[in-house]
């Protein structure tokens, strides 16, 4: 009978082969059971990264002392997606997402498709509005990313000299949605001024431009501003003046001039002249170069940012470009100002949708690396239909005991 | 047409539209190009009606420019064809004249694009006469690229961009002795792009009040030419 009763509890519980348990496919049941009954080796075979939930789930069946292990049926894409503000007045979140599986990744939102990535690789998006999160789906993973900040930015200072550099600088920034303050020299005691003008610090603006010379008085206090954190773009021969060169990226270099009618071709800004960025420090990086020139190049500075911009005259690009010159100066100064800008982050609310932007390095993190496949998987079915058959064995033996001692009348 | 620049551009008179003064009343541009910085003085010239009736003022107001403020300044101005791309190199360009005046089509997208690009057209009614052919002419072709011409209220930032106009914009000679339509103008009228000036319009007839040589300053008891300095302050800060 004590036979019969360990035969009955392993068919109805069969503990696979050598203790270990495979499931595949479907995992809700699995965890379910394991949960009340943890077998030795838990082992799951994926055909897909699993959503946060189930992963967790076995995370925690690996943290209570299981040991629980993965493989899958065919190769997991590593994909990455994460979407935050971005430093621009326009609320714009920036997606980034990268997959390197070679498959099919499609993005998109709460209100539907946003993009496709036919070979997946890595794309960057300008989104003006997120409805809830950003899913980027392929075969085998789905990462889902929301911002969770939002920026707070303050006003952008111009100084300089009265002219049409700093005129349609201005202009573009205002137009791109950023708050500006300018100072700009018409004459020796004369300056044209905008917006909130205060001591430069942190607190008040989010970056300064100094255009030429005309700041090189306020170039002390400017460069306290950088090493406080804030952003400072320094443009043409400003760096020159008072104690820019201390912080600048590099020398000013000798005047280029521009190639002559490039400003409407594909590559406008080839032609701007320009003062280059001559000797970048060991500590500038250059962002962009012309003929082995570099044009503009930027550097840390204590907690802030310092860029120095070559070109002196970006308002002929926006004047004398093509039809999209405007729009693309626009977007192009907001950018520089965005990459050096002071915008602290604030937290969104709570109540944000749960995310999950590294989907294979999450299982990899949680589970550790995949275990190969058993060569021959366990048969948990055939161990199953053995103690079946055991149980039936004896069972049918004890009842012909049994009938035959009645018919027998034996007791 | 383009770019009427260079010392040899007296001497292309047809090319240049038939420029009939001489160069010391008129200064043209020398350099392929504005030096980087330089604020150039642009007159421009269409294809109908007298561009060139005001050939003193550039002079006369760069000598203002000069005068008053520290930017850099270009000694001599420049022509500028309307209907050319060369309009983009100059986001101030001045254009005034007597007689009608009908854009080519060319020129009037010209005026479009380089009103929504963020260039301002400053033009005058050398007439001085609401029912004179400039006037008319102009403002139905200044409407028709840019869009209606509004007055604009004396309270604008461009009486106030240097020197104070408190009361507007200031009368002309011309308007206090009755000549052309015997009215005094109490506005000018402008086509904005946002709250920005892309065509600044006036009836007082600035071309008659400014049109002297700038020596001559030393005549007058106040320098008329201060609101000019306001217009080219404004166009460079606004």
């Amino acid at each position: 009978m004590t036979a019969m009763a360990v035969l009955l509890w392993r068919a109805i519980r069969p503990p696979g082969e050598a203790g270990v348990d495979v499931v595949r496919g479907d995992l809700r049941g699995a965890l379910a059971r394991w949960t009340v009954a943890p077998a030795p080796e838990m082992r799951v075979v994926l055909d897909a990264a699993p959503d946060p939930r189930t992963r967790d789930w076995l995370r925690a069946l690996a943290r209570a002392g299981g040991s629980v292990r993965w493989s899958s049926s065919r190769p997991l894409g590593a994909a990455a997606v994460v979407a935050e503000p971005a430093v621009e007045p326009n609320g714009v979140t920036r997606v980034r997402l990268a997959s390197v599986s070679g498959e099919a990744v499609s993005v998109a939102d709460d209100a539907g498709a946003i993009d496709t990535l036919p070979r997946g690789g890595a794309r960057e998006l300008e989104l003006g509005t997120v409805a809830g999160a950003v899913r980027a789906s392929g075969a085998t993973f789905t990462a889902t990313s929301v911002a969770r900040d939002s920026v707070v930015l303050r006003p952008v200072l111009v100084l300089g000299t009265a002219g049409w550099e700093s005129k349609f600088t201005i202009a573009a920034l205002e137009e791109r949605g950023w708050r500006v303050a300018s100072r700009v020299r018409v004459a020796p005691s004369i300056d044209v001024t905008q917006g909130p003008l205060g001591g430069i610090d942190t607190a008040r603006y989010a970056a300064v431009i100094v255009l030429d010379s005309t700041a090189a008085a306020s170039s002390n206090e400017i460069a306290r501003y950088a090493r406080q954190g804030g952003g400072v773009i320094l443009v043409g021969n400003a760096p020159r003046s008072g104690s820019f060169a201390g912080i600048a990226p590099g020398r000013v270099g000798a005047r280029v001039a521009g190639v002559a009618g490039a400003v409407t071709g594909s590559a406008p800004r080839t032609g701007l002249g320009g003062f280059p960025v001559s000797s970048p420090g060991a500590e500038a990086v250059v962002l962009e170069s012309r003929g082995g020139v570099a044009m503009i190049a930027a550097r840390r500075l204590d907690a802030g940012r310092v860029m120095q911009v070559g070109y002196d005259e970006t308002w002929r690009w926006h004047m004398a470009g093509s039809d999209e010159s405007a729009a693309a100066h626009r977007a192009w100064w907001s950018r520089l100002v965005a990459a050096v800008a002071y915008a602290p982050l604030v937290p969104r609310e709570s109540g944000l949708p749960s995310i999950d932007e590294t989907p294979l390095a999450s299982l990899v993190d949680a589970l550790g690396s995949p275990t190969p496949m058993p060569a021959r998987p366990a048969a948990p079915t055939d161990n199953t239909r053995i103690t079946w058959m055991l149980f039936m064995l004896i069972a049918v033996s004890l009842f012909a005991e049994w009938t035959s001692r009645r018919v027998r009348g034996a007791r | 047409m383009g770019l009427c620049v260079g010392p040899d551009a007296w001497a292309r008179g047809a090319e240049c539209g038939e420029v009939n003064v001489p160069p010391t009343r008129f200064p043209i541009l020398d350099s392929r190009f504005p030096t980087s910085g330089e604020f150039v003085f642009a007159t421009a010239q269409y294809e109908s009606g007298d561009w060139d009736s005001a050939p003193l003022v550039p002079s006369n107001l760069i000598d203002s420019l000069a005068r008053y403020t520290s930017l850099p300044v270009a000694p001599t101005g420049a022509i500028v064809a309307l209907a050319s791309e060369d309009l983009f190199r100059f986001p101030l360009v001045f254009l005034t004249g007597h007689l009608p005046v009908r854009f080519t089509d060319a020129e009037r997208t010209n005026v479009r694009r380089f009103a929504d690009r963020g260039g301002m057209l400053f033009v005058d009614d050398h007439n001085h006469d609401i029912d004179g052919a400039f006037h008319k002419t102009a403002v139905e072709e200044l409407t028709r690229a840019v869009g209606t011409l509004s007055q604009l209220p004396n309270t604008h930032p461009i009486y106030s961009a240097f020197f104070k106009f408190p009361d507007g914009p200031p009368n002309t000679s011309h308007e206090l002795n009755g000549w052309g339509d015997n009215l005094v103008h109490s506005h000018l009228l402008a086509a904005m792009r946002g709250n920005r000036i892309a065509v600044l319009y006036s009836n007082k007839d600035y071309s008659s009040e400014w049109g002297y040589h700038p020596d001559n300053k030393r005549f007058l008891a106040i320098d008329n030419t201060k609101f000019g300095v306001n217009i080219i302050v404004y166009a460079l800060t606004r």
